[in-house]
């Protein structure tokens, strides 16, 4: 049976989710979720994601959220197709640690201060609500300190995680182009490593696929 | 070499660390790194934390951060050693069940508990003010997510649910001997604790030091944490981390 993807098409986590179906060649119905609808908070859906969210999949029965945990399941179970090494092998401890290192990172450092930034100049502009300046000024502080260590670490090294790709990286595309849309791409292209290093994820077929939204793929 | 963690005796994030430590039987000397005193921040420091906090491991010349990623690291090095599967990564869908329960300790927990107790507890300590609406806006936020673990935990000990490293009992023969109440005993699977549920402890158990009973006000929660804060691992550094050699 064919895996499913309960969605909305321009989710930052429901775009995690689908980047690494694409990275790992894996075919999937897209469901789309209507959040205007609240859909997500029926009955029918916290069956689901007990926590009123997207995205969940339902693998054959087997049914997951949270984006991060999906994509690494996609990234285990479909390990001998598409992209290779996406999570490294358990075998290998010290290049899993490093990995979860860079994971860890991903969120508190980096997805922490960028979602703030996403929540106050887009989404709550998009409902008519006025942005919190202070907040947003603190986020872009954090930032500009946050990602100058990313600059440091990626003269060091092609990819957070060492010098291979790895979900570390993909992970944060989705709020990386959000901080564009709102206007404060800078904080990636004033850093040359960092703005190589994120050009590069974007160009990425898997991100090209579903950058304009996410559709089904069987 | 004795592993070595750099840390502050109280940081919730080192205190993460030492208890993965304890659980599982790894002996390690803790050095102290005086943040009052800008340690962290120090040229030599950023060497090895680049984003100049606390903790850090140094595993016999392997340095590793991300107090998540450090107790992964030793769950998974000594997984034959002290408390089984903290980390189930030997099933893919057990593996997947603890990245779910992983992922909803940092998004839906230690998001608002962190902030909460942060704004009480640790902004003062810093000469900041604390912001009791703040802290109230949070708190509802996290009594929201604890109804969800309310639920969840209604209907399994741990909030990982299923991970056991057991076999799946082979299907009952038709000739089979074993009473009814035997093969209920092989298809019942134990529900073990995990690194998801470890990690909620250092900011749940601040959450009372910062003004809020949240963490007792709902009964399944109340049920697990309670288990939790009994473990010998937490009341080993609730006090501060220290040396186990």
């Amino acid at each position: 049976m064919v895996l499913k993807l309960y969605a909305a098409p321009q989710s930052t986590a429901s775009l995690r989710v689908a980047q690494v179906l694409h990275e790992n060649n894996v075919p999937f119905e897209f469901i789309p979720i209507d959040l205007r609808a609240k859909e997500q908070k029926q009955a029918q859906h916290t069956e689901k994601n007990p926590f009123g969210q997207v995205p969940y999949i339902d693998d054959d029965g087997f049914v997951l959220y949270e984006s991060r945990a999906i994509g690494r399941y996609i990234a285990l179970k479909y390990a001998g197709q598409g992209t290779a090494g996406l999570i490294p092998d358990q075998s290998d401890i010290k290049a899993l640690a490093l990995f979860e290192q860079a994971a860890s990172s991903e969120f508190a450092n980096f997805e922490v201060h960028a979602a703030k930034i996403a929540y106050e100049k887009l989404f709550k502009v998009r409902l008519g609500f006025p942005t919190n300046e202070e907040v947003v000024k603190g986020a872009i502080d954090q930032l500009n300190v946050k990602l100058d260590v990313y600059e440091g670490i990626l003269a060091k090294q092609g990819y957070l995680a060492g010098r291979e790709l790895t979900l570390a990286d993909l992970y944060h595309i989705p709020f990386g182009t959000r901080l564009y849309r709102a206007g404060l791409g800078d904080l990636i292209d004033s850093r040359p490593n960092v703005a190589k290093w994120f050009n590069a994820l974007l160009a990425r077929p898997s991100w090209v696929a579903i950058k304009d939204g996410i559709t089904s793929t069987a | 070499m004795v592993l070595k963690l750099y840390g502050w005796p109280k940081s919730t994030c080192t205190q993460r660390v030492g208890m993965a430590l304890i659980e599982k039987g790894v002996p390690f000397e803790f050095v102290m790194v005086d943040l009052f005193k800008g340690e962290s921040k120090t040229p030599e420091y950023l060497q090895k934390q680049p984003f100049g906090q606390v903790p850090y491991i140094d595993d016999d010349g392997f340095t590793l951060y991300e107090s998540r990623a450090i107790a992964r690291y030793i769950a998974e090095k000594y997984a034959a050693k002290g408390t089984p599967n903290l980390l189930p990564i030997a099933d893919v869908r057990a593996r997947a069940r603890f990245e779910q329960a992983a992922s909803v300790e940092v998004a839906d927990f230690d998001a608002f508990a962190g902030r909460a107790v942060f704004e009480m507890v640790f902004k003062p300590m810093m000469g900041g003010k604390s912001d009791e609406a703040v802290f109230q806006d949070l708190i509802t936020s996290l009594s929201a997510k604890l109804d969800v673990y309310d639920k969840i935990l209604a209907k399994q000990k741990y909030m990982a649910g299923n991970v056991s490293l057991l076999p799946l009992p082979l299907p009952s023969h038709p000739s089979s001997s074993y009473s009814t109440r035997n093969k209920r005993k092989l298809t019942k699977r134990p529900q073990e604790i995990t690194l998801a549920d470890l990690f909620h402890l250092p900011y749940g158990v601040l959450l009372s030091t910062a003004g809020s009973d949240i963490m007792q006000a709902k009964p399944n929660v109340k049920r697990w944490f309670d288990d939790l804060q009994s473990r010998p691992s937490w009341q080993a550094v609730k006090d501060g981390v220290k040396s186990t050699v």
